[in-house]
C-alpha cells in the first residue's frame, strides 16, 4: 500500500474506534443518568416507578418543617401552589434551605406518594429560584 | 464625572477596535499601503482606553458611588475595601471589562512580542482580533453598561456582594480564567489570518504555539483555583461539581491542550495543518459559548448570576458570526497542497494524533453532556431533565485512561517512525513491578480494594515513570537537559500527581454527619473529634457562630474553627469549614444545625492526598507557561 494512504488509514481507523468508543459510552451514560424534573402536580398525574431516581421540587411550605433532633432527619413539604408534596431527607441541609425558598430535591418516590431524597440543593442567593419552579409560577400567571 | 469618563472610554475603544478591525482589509484587498498602519500604536492606545475604562469602575467602587447601578448591585458601605476592588468584576457587566481588558492585554503582548517579517499577515491578525473587541465592546455598551446611573436619586448603600465571593481566592479567580479565555483569541486570529494569506503550516503555527500555551496556563490555574475556591468556600468538601458552568471552561481547557500539542506537530513537521486551524477556531469557539451558557441563564448553575435572555442571544450572535465567518474562510481556501511528511503508527506524529483525537472526542461529549438538557427539553417540548455527575464520570474515565496510557509512553516516540523501544521495554518492565507493589501497598495502605482506584493509581506511577525515565538519555548535562526538557517534565509530572490526587481522593474519602453537644466527642477512624465551644463573632459585615473543635490522633492534636455566617444586609448565611491539612491528608468539619441548645449537627471527613489536585494542576500550568515564555523568546 501506498505509505500516504496507510497513514490515513491508521487515522481513519483511529477515528472511527475513537468515536463509537464515545458514542456507545455516551448513550449508555446518558439512559442511566438522565434525570427528569416533576412538579407535586406532575407526581400526583403521572405514574413514576419507584425503581428510578427522578428530580422534584417547589417551594418549601411555611411551618412545614420539621426536625428530628436526634437522628438529622428532616420532613418538609414543597408546594407548586397546587398540589404538596412530602419530603424526608436524613441529612445536613443546606445553608439557603429555607421556608418559601425554591428547592431541588433528588431521590425516589415512594408508593405511599412521599419522597426519600439523596440530595438536597438549595442553590444561590436569596433570590434564586430554580428555573423549573420559576417555569411553574410563571405559568400559572 | 468619572463613570462617564470610563463610558467615554469604552466608546472610544469600540469605535477604535471597529476601525482598525476594517481598514487593514481595505487596504490588503485594494493593495493599497495608505491604509496600513502602525500595530503597535493602535494596541497601546486600545490598551490605554480600556485600562482607563477599567480603573474609572474600580474607582467608582471604591468610593461607593451608588448612584452607578452596578456597584450598587455589587457593593456596599460594610465591605472591606479589597472586597470592593474585587466585587468590580462580581457579575456579568464587570466581568465584560475584565474580559475586553484580558483580550486587550494578549493583543498588546503578541504585537510587541513577536517579531514579524510580514507586516501584512501580523496587520490582519491584529484586526481580526479588534473585530472580535468591537463585538464585545458592543455587547457590554449594548446590553451590559456598567456605568449606567441611578439618578436622580441614588440609593445610601449598596445590596452588597455575594457573601460567597467574598473571599481572597475569588479575588484572583475571575481574572485568571478570563485571561485564559480570552488568550484563545490569539491563535483564533492568527489561524484565520493564516488562511486569508495561505500561510504555510509551519510559520503560522510557530507563531500561534506560544499563545495556545500561555492561554492554557491561565486556564489551568484559573479551573484549579476555582475548584480549590469551592472545596473551602461552599462548605461541601466538593472539588468538581460538573456544574455546566465548571464544563464549560473544561471543554475550552481540553481543547487548548488538544491545541498546543497538534501545533507542535504542525511546526515541526508542517503536518495537521488544517486540523490545527479548526482546532484554533473551536478553541476559542467553545469558550465563547461558555460565555454564552453562563450569561443567558438557560442552564441552572450557581454561576448564573444574569439571568438575560436578550444578552444570551447577542453572544450568540457574536459567536454565529465568528464560526460561521471563521469556516466561510476555511471552506474557500486552498488546501491542495500535499503533506510530504509520512509516518508510522509507532511515530510521535500518529501519537499526537491519538492524543487529540481522545481530547477532542472527550470535549464534545462533555459538552453534548452539558447542553443535553436544552435539546431534550426542545425536543419534548419543555419536559426537563439534568445530567448529574454520574454522567460525565462514567465519559471521564475511559478516556482519562487512554490518555493517560499514551501520556506514559509518549514521550519515548520518534518523528517519523520509533526504530529503537528499548526504554519503552524498560517502562513496560518497570511497570509490572509497580503493578505489583502497588496492589500490597494499595491493600496495606487503605485496607480496601477497588478497580477504579487501582487502575488510576497505577495510570498516575505510569505516567510519572514515562516522564522521568527521559532524563536518563541526557546523563552528561543535567543543566542543558533541564533547560531544555523541564516544561514537558513539569506538565506531565503535575498530570501524574494530579491524576493521584484525584484517584485517592474519589476512593478514600470518609464522610460523616454526626450530632455533637457541646463538650462531647466522637471517633472517626483514629481520630478523636470534640466539640468545644460555641462563641458568637462580629465580622467587619457579618454575625456568625463560630464552633471551636479539636482533632485528635495518636501524634498530635490540632484546633479548627468552624463557622455559620450571617451576612447583612442581605441575610444570606454561609457556611465556613474548618480545615487542617496536610500533604497526606485533608480533616475537612463544617457546622451544620442547631438542634437544640448547644447541640448541633456537623460534617466531618477526611480527604487523602486532596492538596495533590492543585499541587499538580499549578505544575502543568507552571510547565505550559514556561514553555509559552520559550516559544515566545524563540520566535
Amino acid at each position: 500500500m501506498n505509505p500516504l494512504r496507510k497513514q490515513r488509514l491508521y487515522a481513519l481507523i483511529a477515528i472511527l474506534l475513537g468515536s463509537i468508543l464515545a458514542t456507545f459510552l455516551v448513550t449508555s451514560a446518558l439512559s442511566e443518568n438522565m434525570n427528569l424534573f416533576y412538579s407535586p402536580t406532575e407526581i400526583k398525574n403521572a405514574e413514576i416507578s419507584e425503581d428510578i431516581l427522578i428530580r422534584a421540587g417547589g417551594m418549601v411550605k411555611e411551618g412545614s418543617i420539621n426536625r428530628d433532633i436526634n437522628t438529622l432527619e428532616v420532613t418538609f413539604t414543597v408546594t407548586d401552589y397546587q398540589n404538596e408534596l412530602e419530603i424526608s431527607y436524613i441529612g445536613i441541609l443546606p445553608d439557603l434551605f429555607a421556608e418559601n425558598a425554591g428547592v431541588v430535591v433528588r431521590g425516589r418516590l415512594n408508593k405511599d406518594g412521599s419522597f426519600d431524597a439523596l440530595e438536597v440543593l438549595a442553590k444561590h442567593d436569596e433570590n434564586y429560584m430554580p428555573p423549573e419552579i420559576a417555569n411553574l409560577l410563571s405559568e400559572e400567571e | 464625572m468619572i463613570p462617564e469618563v470610563g463610558h467615554l472610554a469604552l466608546i472610544a475603544h469600540l469605535v477604535l477596535c471597529f476601525f482598525a478591525g476594517i481598514i487593514p482589509l481595505f487596504g490588503i484587498y485594494f493593495r493599497n499601503q495608505a491604509l496600513y498602519f502602525s500595530c503597535k500604536r493602535i494596541s497601546l492606545l486600545l490598551f490605554s482606553l480600556v485600562s482607563l475604562s477599567f480603573l474609572c469602575l474600580v474607582y467608582s467602587f471604591l468610593i461607593d458611588d451608588f448612584s452607578v447601578a452596578y456597584v450598587a448591585q455589587n457593593s456596599n458601605l460594610n465591605l472591606p475595601f479589597y472586597f470592593k476592588f474585587a466585587a468590580t468584576w462580581g457579575a456579568h457587566e464587570g466581568s465584560l471589562i475584565l474580559w475586553i481588558f484580558a483580550m486587550n492585554a494578549w493583543l498588546l503582548g503578541f504585537i510587541y512580542l513577536t517579531k514579524s517579517d510580514d507586516e501584512s499577515f501580523s496587520l490582519v491578525t491584529f484586526s481580526i482580533a479588534c473585530q472580535v473587541m468591537f463585538a464585545f465592546s458592543l455587547f457590554t455598551l449594548f446590553t451590559s453598561n456598567p456605568f449606567e446611573r441611578i439618578l436622580p436619586i441614588p440609593p445610601i448603600n449598596g445590596a452588597d456582594l455575594n457573601p460567597s465571593l467574598q473571599d481572597i481566592a475569588f479575588t484572583v479567580h475571575p481574572p485568571l480564567l478570563y485571561f485564559g479565555y480570552s488568550g484563545l483569541l490569539i491563535p483564533f486570529a492568527i489561524a484565520v489570518s493564516a488562511m486569508i494569506f495561505q500561510k504555510e503550516t509551519k510559520e503560522w503555527a510557530a507563531s500561534a504555539r506560544p499563545w495556545a500555551l500561555l492561554s492554557c496556563s491561565f486556564l489551568t490555574l484559573g479551573i484549579a483555583l476555582g475548584s480549590w475556591w469551592a472545596y473551602y468556600e461552599l462548605g461541601w468538601g466538593g472539588w468538581w461539581f460538573w456544574d455546566p458552568v465548571e464544563n464549560a471552561a473544561f471543554v475550552p481547557w481540553l481543547l487548548s491542550v488538544a491545541l498546543f500539542h497538534s501545533l507542535i506537530t504542525s511546526q515541526t513537521k508542517g503536518l495537521f495543518g488544517k486540523w490545527s486551524v479548526l482546532l484554533s477556531i473551536f478553541a476559542f469557539a467553545t469558550s465563547l459559548l461558555g460565555t454564552f451558557l453562563v450569561r443567558s441563564g438557560i442552564l441552572t448553575s450557581v454561576h448564573a448570576f444574569a439571568l438575560d435572555p436578550e444578552r444570551g442571544l447577542f453572544i450568540l450572535g457574536i459567536l454565529a458570526f465568528f464560526i460561521i465567518g471563521s469556516l466561510g474562510i476555511y471552506s474557500l481556501r486552498d488546501f491542495s497542497k500535499p503533506t510530504t511528511e509520512k509516518y508510522e503508527v509507532t511515530s510521535k506524529e500518529f501519537g499526537f494524533l491519538l492524543n487529540n483525537l481522545l481530547l477532542v472526542i472527550l470535549a464534545v461529549a462533555i459538552l453534548f453532556g452539558t447542553i443535553f438538557p436544552l435539546i431534550y427539553e426542545a425536543i419534548t417540548d419543555g419536559r426537563q431533565i439534568s445530567v448529574g455527575a454520574p454522567y460525565f464520570e462514567a465519559i471521564l474515565f475511559p478516556f482519562a485512561i487512554l490518555l493517560g496510557i499514551l501520556q506514559g509512553f509518549a514521550l519515548y516516540l520518534s518523528w517519523g517512525s520509533t526504530k529503537s523501544f528499548t526504554f519503552l521495554q524498560r517502562i513496560l518492565i518497570e511497570s509490572v513491578s509497580i503493578f505489583t507493589l502497588l496492589i500490597i501497598f494499595i491493600y496495606v495502605v487503605f485496607s480496601s480494594f477497588n478497580f477504579s482506584s487501582f487502575i488510576t493509581i497505577f495510570l498516575s506511577v505510569w505516567i510519572a515513570m514515562g516522564t522521568l525515565q527521559i532524563t536518563q538519555r541526557f546523563k552528561s548535562n543535567y543543566w542543558e537537559f533541564l533547560r531544555r526538557r523541564a516544561a514537558v517534565i513539569f506538565a506531565h509530572v503535575g498530570m501524574a500527581i494530579l491524576v493521584l490526587g484525584v484517584a485517592v481522593v474519589s476512593n478514600y474519602s470518609i464522610e460523616r454527619e454526626i450530632i455533637l453537644e457541646k463538650g462531647d466527642s466522637y471517633l472517626l477512624e483514629d481520630k478523636q473529634i470534640t466539640f468545644n465551644s460555641m462563641e458568637d463573632k462580629l465580622g467587619p459585615n457579618y454575625v456568625s457562630k463560630l464552633a471551636k473543635i479539636t482533632f485528635m490522633d495518636q501524634s498530635s492534636d490540632h484546633e479548627v474553627i468552624t463557622e455559620k455566617r450571617t451576612y447583612f444586609p442581605s441575610g444570606q448565611p454561609t457556611t465556613e469549614a474548618g480545615i487542617s491539612s496536610n500533604v497526606v491528608r485533608d480533616l475537612y468539619i463544617s457546622l451544620g444545625d442547631n438542634l437544640q441548645t448547644d447541640i448541633w449537627s456537623f460534617k466531618v471527613q477526611i480527604k487523602p492526598f486532596i492538596r495533590w489536585i492543585w499541587f499538580g494542576s499549578i505544575m502543568i500550568a507552571l510547565g505550559t507557561l514556561i514553555a509559552g515564555i520559550k516559544q515566545i523568546r524563540r520566535s
